[in-house]
């Protein structure tokens, strides 16, 4: 006998490395659909970008895939289509997760679904696995995080589990690309129909169920005889599900053609082109429901779940072995208790909170600096002389490179560095596992005003960006909680708003102190504005849940993963690319109107008078009562889609309306030096009142328009939408009132 | 300008009544709204109610009781009962007063929605326990038999309220009452709560915070006239027989005792465990579904792997994950104790 040479084994049809072609995006005409379910945090969204070559954000968070992600690749002369369900541990409750992972597999009808299972967790994730079993035939299980299980100790038999349900089991660690091409292949062989799954079926339920069960499914039956579920339809009928039953009546379910697609909402409802019912049939099936449901008892979800997971138990027991020896040493454990340990656990957050914090403020103002020499001084220059040497009209050359130029350029160049090595940083806790830590050691305080642990995180993030923050409430699962994390968040003093309240601290309240102690009050006082930003944020939570979020659904848990090892360059390149290049091109959306709004108000003089100095004249009354100016408040209306672009909005007004200096009508502009900066500011009426209400108003009022629109996106409502801008700004300006008035007061 | 201290004053007057107005459930405007509700029809359904209640309960209904329930006076309730005289749905010899099989089938379909409001409130909204009452109260007047049947449908048909009242079918049977009052049960009698009533709201809130609910098993300890004692899981309880008689319960045999002394999960210390025996039913809804798919089922193993530095949820390792639950939630699992 030879041995195989490596061109045998290339040739071999087994060798996949060269076939698996990744399509990304691009899936057209494909002649296969696989779906991708599994639980949360199993690495589910790995093995999706590993097979397809995309880069979808993972995290080591327990449910990170909340909308839909789909990508193509193609393998042996076929296209395939894969759709990332959302993780889910369970397909038999309501939750939107689950209702969208089952509606898929239940009318989607793909051609095979991957259920990712995490090795180290083998009995929970089977759960899902024998659901899954219960709808459809064509399953693969890809059986991830094998490294990981074997860092435990876990010798887990892929192939006594694949004997023991039925369908192909193939062994990976997709974080390294191990085990994916048998994955590939399994999948094709799948499609293809090359191999038949015999799947088996939950058994394990008690006597009087099962005969409930299969009575039910008989009728099933014979109403749909194509059906490949009956059994599993049944079950939902038993356990009351609305939308089942709707699929009964209608005949939804049994539509074998082309079913709409049920992830996508315009395709409208699928029971309106369904075929009409089956009408005898299904009536039979409803009687049998009413008659069976009052026998099984009230219990009966929670029956089936403990059928579910006693045969979970029995098939994970018997192809997993544990070594004998646990290791002497488990750095795990020792770890948590650590980082949750009553005296360590909060330092601990601190130091490492800080460090992160560090890092951006001092790693930033290089980068910053730099951008801002070459977008704002250099780059606005150059682009002012090629407007000259075109000769283009003023009117042109102002709003084109005065206006939008210069807006988005100082977007840009404040926002991107300090997100850009916030976000990596952020994301490198997230990964490694650390921030679930941080929300279970948090949670005490947010449970005690209605809100829960993750809040923290999402409150952190927010110190970088708003915006970002409120994507990342995606890891809230509970509805009530998740909203109040939403409309808390702008209480959170984000990056663009720091160095607002350094400047003016740093000019009003540090120039009160002797000059030795000048540094430490600004930065002081700085810092107690983020404190009173965290108070804010309690209290309206508070408030919120006792009031307009009364009564919304809440629930509690947070998985708690294992540590992992952070993969460092991927995570940098994922988290650039999706978190902050995102926000940031949000940003550059809405800076663009912006720029042109600003130059335009300055610019535009009906009756010699520009609309600018028209709008502060009429402010400034109303400036006054709260103890802001006019000027200020202008600033806040136009300067919406940026808070970085404040500062410069309220120098350019300021120099409007005094004719001191500046640097041309609609042009905004900062100066090098602070003490000519602060004179400048009380030129324009600025007072240590109007500093501290500035301070105050730059945490206190409604959030940009970057993140007013990813609220709205995220929540899909107008009402909350409009609760979480209006909400703050009121509270600014009361909060500014009440200042105003007691400072008058005590000053007499 | 208005000097600040009157600017600081007027607008600290305006906060005030702003709260005043719009607080929930006790502000002015709702109850301005309320009063705009408590209209005939409201009063007529809430009448029907009442007779009804008193028929299913074997009580005797006198306008003394009906004024009672309504809070109204008893001209009105006299002024009320005339009224569903005429409208056939109430007949009346001055004294007793029966409902009609027409006013009998309107009071089952008020009570269906009411019971099924009750549901639907303790199921799928995180209302606390004591408003679920309150809120059926108005929406049972604004639902029509349509809604109602797509509410029940949603639900997935329920058979009982969340206090253990059996819900009306939609043709209007209703099982007789289970059960008899808590007051009448002997010293170690052992017996089961089938029924937890939700009126008057005070009573109800104690119950509530005694942690009694149906499906509960408990043993008579002590009847006095002046108290009753009974021991129910772990936990003695000692209550007033008027507030007792709130409580319907089914007798046992003696020998089917409570299922030994049961300790919640709560009650692990870390490093310890035990093995789940029941979720009890005050655990609910979406709550209660979550916690079954993580795999906390009666039958699983768990040992508290965690605590948290600020105190409160505890890490449990269920199944080879570690989960993190608060105490409120594992008070509401009961375990029995692993060596």
């Amino acid at each position: 006998m030879s041995r195989p040479s490596p061109a045998n084994c290339a040739q071999c049809p087994a060798h996949n490395v060269a076939n698996l072609v990744k399509l990304g995006v691009d899936m057209a005409n494909w002649d296969f659909v696989v779906a991708l379910a599994g639980n949360p945090n199993t690495g589910k969204s790995t093995v999706f970008n590993a097979l397809t070559g995309l880069r979808q954000h993972t995290g080591n968070w327990p449910g990170k895939t909340v909308t839909r992600a789909e990508g193509g690749f193609s393998s042996g002369g076929h296209r395939y289509k894969l759709v990332d369900l959302p993780g889910t541990y369970s397909l038999l409750s309501a939750s939107l997760d689950e209702q969208i992972a089952r509606d898929f597999l239940l009318f989607g009808r793909p051609d095979v679904t991957v259920i990712v299972v995490d090795a180290t967790r083998l009995e929970r994730n089977l759960n899902l696995v024998i659901q899954v079993l219960e709808i459809t035939d064509r399953v693969v299980v890809c059986l991830n995080l094998m490294d990981e299980a074997e860092r435990h100790g876990l010798q887990v038999d892929p192939r006594r589990l694949a004997r023991d349900l039925g369908v192909p089991v193939v062994a990976t660690s997709a974080r390294y690309g191990e085990g994916l091409d048998e994955l590939n292949r399994a999948v094709g062989e799948v499609a293809r129909g090359e191999v038949v799954c015999k799947p088996r079926r939950l058994a394990a339920l008690s006597k009087r169920l099962t005969g409930a069960v299969d009575r039910l499914a008989s009728r099933v039956e014979a109403a749909y005889p194509e059906l490949p579920n009956a059994r599993w339809v049944a079950l939902r009928l038993l356990d009351g599900d609305e939308r089942i039953a709707g699929a009964v009546r209608t005949g939804e379910l049994g539509r074998l053609d082309a079913p709409a697609d049920p992830l996508d909402p315009e395709a409208g409802p699928a029971a309106e082109t369904a075929a009409a019912p089956p009408p005898a049939a299904a009536e039979s099936i409803f009687e049998t429901v009413g008659e069976l449901r009052w026998q099984v008892g009230k219990d009966f979800h929670q029956k089936l779940m403990e059928g579910v997971y006693t045969e979970a138990a029995r098939l994970a027991d018997r192809a997993v072995t544990r070594s004998g020896e646990r290791p002497r040493f488990d750095l795990d454990a020792t770890l948590d208790r650590l980082v949750t340990s009553r005296r360590y656990g909060f330092p601990i957050m601190l130091l490492l909170l800080t460090a992160v914090f560090w890092i951006t403020i001092a790693g930033a103002n290089v980068p910053s600096s730099l951008l801002a020499t070459l977008l704002i001084d250099h780059g606005h220059a150059g682009l002012k002389s090629a407007a000259a040497a075109l000769s283009l009209p003023w009117w042109l050359d102002g709003l084109l490179i005065d206006g939008i130029y210069l807006a988005t350029a100082w977007v840009v160049s404040v926002m991107l560095p300090p997100m850009a090595i916030f976000f990596p940083l952020f994301t490198l806790l997230e990964d490694f596992g650390y921030l679930p830590r941080v929300a279970f050691n948090m949670d005490r305080m947010f449970q005690r005003v209605g809100a829960h642990g993750k809040q923290a995180l999402t409150m952190t993030m927010g110190w970088g960006c708003n915006a970002a923050a409120i994507v990342s409430t995606r890891i809230i699962d509970s509805p009530r909680e998740r909203l109040i994390a939403i409309i808390t968040n702008n209480f959170a003093l984000c990056n663009g708003r720091w160095p607002t309240q350094i400047l003016i601290a740093t000019i009003f309240l540090g120039g009160l102190a002797p000059a030795y102690l000048a540094g430490l009050i600004s930065a002081l006082s700085v810092v107690a504005i983020a404190v009173l930003g965290v108070v804010l944020t309690f209290l309206t939570s508070w408030l919120l849940s006792r009031t307009v979020l009364r009564g919304e659904v809440s629930t509690f848990h947070l998985e708690l993963p294992p540590y992992r090892p952070p993969r460092i360059l991927q995570t940098i390149y994922t988290s650039v690319i999706d978190r902050t290049l995102i926000v940031l091109w949000r940003a550059v959306v809405f800076a663009v109107p912006a720029g042109a709004v600003i130059w335009l108000l300055s610019n535009v003089s009906p009756g010699g008078m520009s609309l600018a100095e028209r709008f502060i004249g009429w402010l400034d009354p109303f400036g006054a009562a709260i103890g802001l100016t006019g000027v200020i408040l202008l600033a806040y209306v136009i300067a919406i889609p940026a808070n970085e672009i404040v500062i410069p909005t309220i120098l350019m007004l300021i120099a409007l309306v005094t004719g001191a200096g500046g640097a041309g009508t609609g042009v905004m502009f900062e100066l090098d030096s602070i003490a000519a900066t602060g004179e400048l500011l009380r030129g324009g009426g600025f007072t240590l009142l109007v500093a501290v209400n500035l301070m105050l108003f730059s945490l206190v009022h409604n959030p940009c328009s970057t993140t007013i629109y990813t609220i709205w996106k995220e929540t899909g409502s107008v009402k909350w939408t409009a609760i979480s801008a209006l909400l703050p700004v009121g509270m600014g300006l009361f909060l500014c009132f009440v200042v105003a008035q007691v400072w008058r007061l005590l000053a007499g | 300008m208005p000097g600040p201290l009157l600017a600081l004053l007027v607008s600290l007057a305006a906060v005030a009544l702003a709260v005043l107005l719009l607080r929930p459930e006790r502000g002015w405007l709702w109850q301005a709204v309320r009063a705009l509700r408590a209209t005939e029809r409201v009063l007529i359904e809430d009448a029907l109610k009442h007779l009804f209640d008193c028929e299913y309960r074997g009580r005797r209904a006198s306008l003394m009781s009906l004024s009672g329930a309504l809070a109204v006076s008893g001209d009105r309730a006299a002024e009320l009962v005339e009224q569903l005289a005429e409208l056939e749905l109430v007949t009346t010899d001055g004294e007793r007063y029966e409902l009609t099989a027409e006013g009998r089938a309107y009071a089952l379909r008020v009570v269906r929605i009411h019971r099924l409001w009750e549901r639907y409130l303790a199921d799928e909204t995180g209302l606390e326990p004591g408003s679920w009452h309150y809120e059926a109260e108005h929406r049972e007047h604004t639902t029509s038999p349509e809604e109602a049947e797509a509410l029940s449908a949603s639900l997935g048909h329920p058979r009982f309220d969340p206090h253990g009242d059996p819900i009306p079918t939609a043709e209007g049977e209703i099982m007789p009452p289970r059960g008899r009052s808590l007051t009448e049960l002997a010293e170690g009698e052992v017996a089961e709560i089938v029924h937890v009533e939700d009126e008057p709201e005070a009573v109800y809130a104690q119950l509530v915070a005694e942690g009694l609910h149906p499906g509960m098993r408990i043993r008579v300890l002590e009847v006095s006239p002046r108290r009753i004692r009974f021991a129910a899981e772990a936990e003695e309880h000692v209550l007033a027989p008027v507030i007792a008689a709130n409580l319907s319960v089914v007798r046992l045999e003696r020998d089917q005792e409570p299922t030994g002394p049961v300790e919640r999960l709560s009650g692990l210390a870390v490093g310890e465990s035990g093995r789940i025996a029941a979720i009890l039913p005050s655990l609910r809804g979406p709550e209660r579904r979550r916690i079954l798919d993580l795999g906390l089922v009666p039958g699983t193993e768990v040992s508290a792997e965690l605590g948290s530095a600020g105190g409160d949820p505890t890490g449990y390792r269920v199944r080879g994950a570690v989960i993190a639950l608060r105490r409120q939630q594992a008070d509401q699992i009961q375990i029995e104790r692993m060596p």
